[in-house]
């Protein structure tokens, strides 16, 4: 599946290169009944800094940076640790940034001025009523089919790309074909994800060409008729643009849920608490988040910089995976605990720094509508009898085939 | 009490102010302005909180 491993630079100390990477490290590749984050979890009793070989999906090893401590540093300092990668562009054989994330402080701050406003936890509260419909809607849907469910496939994928659509300004009637894409954008072959990727690319140019003629009210009119110190953007950052938003709220959302509900169907007293008691699902959600992130920003050394008494050369990836600060002892008391009503939680499932995700505030909103409308409406739910869901590491940790069961003559078991 | 506000630090998570609405006000883009917070009575355990939920560290507690 992915690019050869490639060799580790001279300059790397034998002793600091590990056998671990995201992608073929215990407890990464997919496997049933998984729990990728425990696994990763070991690596707090490691050096704090080390190399890991074959870290990213192109085969290039890359620094990991354990502690949350360490990690504030890298994330905070945009300028000496670059996030300039053309992830996805280059996947294409293309060159161009996805915007804000691949552009560097002082460049960053005047695209982020323009769509923090957009995403705001203010602006957000207004989205609310799209957000619990849509999740009410399809939630229904499900139910009024059976009593259990791949709850990926029939709530987390399409809820998530749903809000997407929503805020992209087009209608639900296209749900199925971009949920298609998004699948194959995510689990399908390098064949499939390449062709799934030019798909979304021409789709979203035609869009934006559309609405560059006729604007309406939606994302992509507001970013073609957007100025930047008196300039129209070009249709490479406004491509830029709608692609991160894309990719963005897609799989990390749909995770987020995933691992909710995966949790929770294995602790029936914890869901039974929150069911009876909604009020504490916000926080429970922010706790979730913070043992189940699924995200591992990468950034590239501008410059020689020491870390952990060790040298991180210029051209360097420095990885640092939001599962291991947010279980790192000297951040959280019983951080290796899931305590469902922890009130200080400073974790960092959107990131530290400049380049924190911008949509936090909505996947927040849509984690913690998706878990109130569902534990409204679908009673005690556990994991299927005779089946099992596969869980994965890599670059965004994940759940495949989540089937819950929530029948009754399965709950009087 | 008063809350310091390292403004130069905040990356907009507004974890404070989902714990202190009163006490932090943010701005357009969802961030912190520079400025120091005064805590009045109270509000003094929703500042704690908020203090201790930033994920930049960019605020501390002054007694």
């Amino acid at each position: 599946m992915r690019a050869a491993v490639q060799p580790v630079p001279d300059h790397v100390p034998q002793e600091l290169v590990s056998s671990f990477n995201l992608f073929t490290g215990p407890g990464m590749e997919p496997a049933p009944m998984g729990d990728p984050h425990a696994a990763i979890e070991t690596l707090l009793a490691g050096p704090p800094v080390f190399f890991a070989p074959g870290n990213t999906r192109n085969g290039e090893g890359t620094w990991v940076v354990v502690r949350a401590e360490d990690q504030r540093r890298v994330l905070q300092d945009g300028e000496t640790f670059s996030s300039n990668r053309n992830i996805f562009a280059s996947a294409l054989g293309e060159s161009w940034p996805m915007i804000p994330l691949e552009i560097d402080p002082p460049e960053h701050s005047k695209w982020r001025s323009l769509l923090n406003p957009l995403l705001s936890p203010r602006r957000v509260i207004g989205l609310e009523p799209i957000v619990r419909e849509r999740a009410i809607s399809l939630i229904e849907a499900m139910k009024s089919r059976g009593t259990d469910a791949d709850v990926m496939k029939d709530f987390c994928l399409p809820f998530a790309v749903s809000i997407f659509l929503q805020f992209l300004g087009i209608g639900s009637e296209r749900l199925e074909e971009f949920v298609g894409w998004a699948t194959d954008l995510l689990h399908g072959t390098p064949a499939q994800r390449t062709e799934a990727a030019r798909t979304v690319v021409s789709f979203l140019d035609e869009l934006r060409d559309l609405r560059r003629q006729e604007p309406t009210d939606d994302f992509m009119s507001f970013v073609t008729q957007a100025r930047i110190e008196g300039e129209s953007l070009s249709d490479m950052e406004v491509r830029g643009m709608s692609v991160l938003l894309f990719i963005a709220g897609l799989d990390t959302v749909a995770a987020a849920l995933g691992f909710d509900f995966y949790y929770l169907a294995q602790h029936a007293d914890q869901q039974e608490l929150l069911r009876t008691d909604p009020k504490r699902i916000q926080l429970a959600a922010e706790e979730m988040l913070r043992a189940f992130p699924s995200v591992t920003p990468v950034r590239r050394a501008t410059r020689d910089v020491e870390l952990q008494g060790i040298t991180i050369r210029k051209g360097d990836l420095v990885a640092c995976p939001s599962m291991t600060a947010n279980r790192d002892p000297a951040e959280f008391p019983d951080a290796g605990k899931i305590v469902l009503n922890r009130e200080d939680n400073r974790h960092v499932a959107f990131a530290y720094g400049p380049h924190r995700c911008l949509g936090s505030h909505l996947a927040r909103r849509e984690i913690v509508i998706g878990l109130e409308e569902f534990l409204a409406r679908i009673p005690t739910f556990r994991i299927k009898p005779g089946t099992a869901p596969i869980t994965h590491g890599g670059f965004v940790f994940g759940v495949d085939n989540l089937q819950l069961d929530w029948s009754e003559q399965e709950k009087a078991q | 009490m008063k809350v310091k506000v390292d403004a130069a630090k905040c990356q907009g998570n507004a974890r404070c102010w989902t714990w202190a609405p009163n006490l932090f006000e943010l701005n357009d883009e969802g961030y912190l302005d520079p400025g120091d917070v005064n805590v009045p009575e109270g509000e003094e355990e929703n500042a704690r909180r908020a203090v201790k939920s930033c994920p930049e560290r960019a605020l501390t507690l002054e007694e």
